[in-house]
């Protein structure tokens, strides 16, 4: 285990690295969204990566909320369904968690626990 | 020898894996918000990965849309923060405007865009490059670990 250097403490607080999403991915993402989308400055895939951790983090929390109120200790998709419709800030993935179980098709289909 | 079914499909796999955030890294955040004898099973993370796309490109289509009216042609870091806080995102929106001032202190003028340059996309990457490798050799290695 390596320590975190002084720059990764300043500027994640703490954490390891100094992002914890591949800011060129973010990028990619960035640019499919849409055809109005043109250039990208450095800094936005940064902000981005902070911003999804906080995303993240808080989706996370609200779907184990379900999770225990299922008296389960094993998150399941519908867990984060369930806190997508019960937050108003989620609307905009309502259609994506419900139509998720129909349309999605992943490579690998044997479900693991972490 | 490889047929076509073959090669269309791990096409597809390799546009899947684009659109979407590693799912390693996803994994991670959201193990590390959850006590610890939390599980997440696998569906659950690709949930997130899937909500976490949709979640930047919603507020991408923002920060560019405001972009265009102000006719201009980069989206930066304040339109992020500006259309977090547009759609709701408030909270999110004060931390990460911090975490951006630190970073332009960091950084000085190397983390604002070199604007307009027809080579954007490899300045880009090479400033992204040299601030993950410049200042700390060992945040490379960070890549390397894995959960």
């Amino acid at each position: 285990m390596r320590q975190p250097g002084a720059y990764s403490k300043l500027v994640s607080g703490g954490k390891s690295g100094p992002h914890s999403l591949p800011l060129a991915r973010i990028k990619k993402i960035m640019k499919n969204s849409s055809d109005e989308v043109k250039m990208i400055s450095g800094e936005a895939p940064i902000v981005f990566s902070k911003a999804c951790e906080l995303f993240i983090e808080e989706l996370t929390k609200r779907a184990w909320i379900m999770t225990l109120q299922a008296k389960r200790r094993t998150m399941q998709k519908e867990d984060v369904a369930s806190a997508v419709i019960d937050t108003d800030i989620f609307d905009f993935l309502v259609n994506l968690v419900s139509h998720d179980s129909a349309n999605t098709v992943r490579e690998s289909d044997q479900p693991q626990e972490s | 020898m490889v047929d076509n079914s073959e090669a269309s499909s791990s096409k597809d796999m390799i546009k899947e894996q684009e659109r979407l955030l590693p799912i390693a890294n996803v994994g991670r955040i959201m193990k590390q918000i959850l006590p610890q004898n939390a599980k997440i099973s696998k569906e659950a993370k690709e949930t997130m990965q899937e909500c976490a796309s949709e979640f930047i490109a919603f507020v991408t289509g923002e920060a560019s849309e405001k972009c265009r009216k102000e006719r201009r042609k980069t989206v930066n870091g304040d339109d992020v923060c500006w259309a977090l806080g547009t759609l709701g995102f408030d909270e999110y929106a004060g931390s990460l405007k911090r975490y951006l001032d630190r970073y332009r202190e960091i950084e000085g003028d190397r983390g604002q865009n070199r604007v307009n340059n027809n080579s954007e996309e490899n300045n880009l990457e090479e400033n992204n490059n040299s601030l993950l490798y410049r200042n700390n050799r060992v945040e490379r290695e960070r890549d390397d670990f894995v959960v």
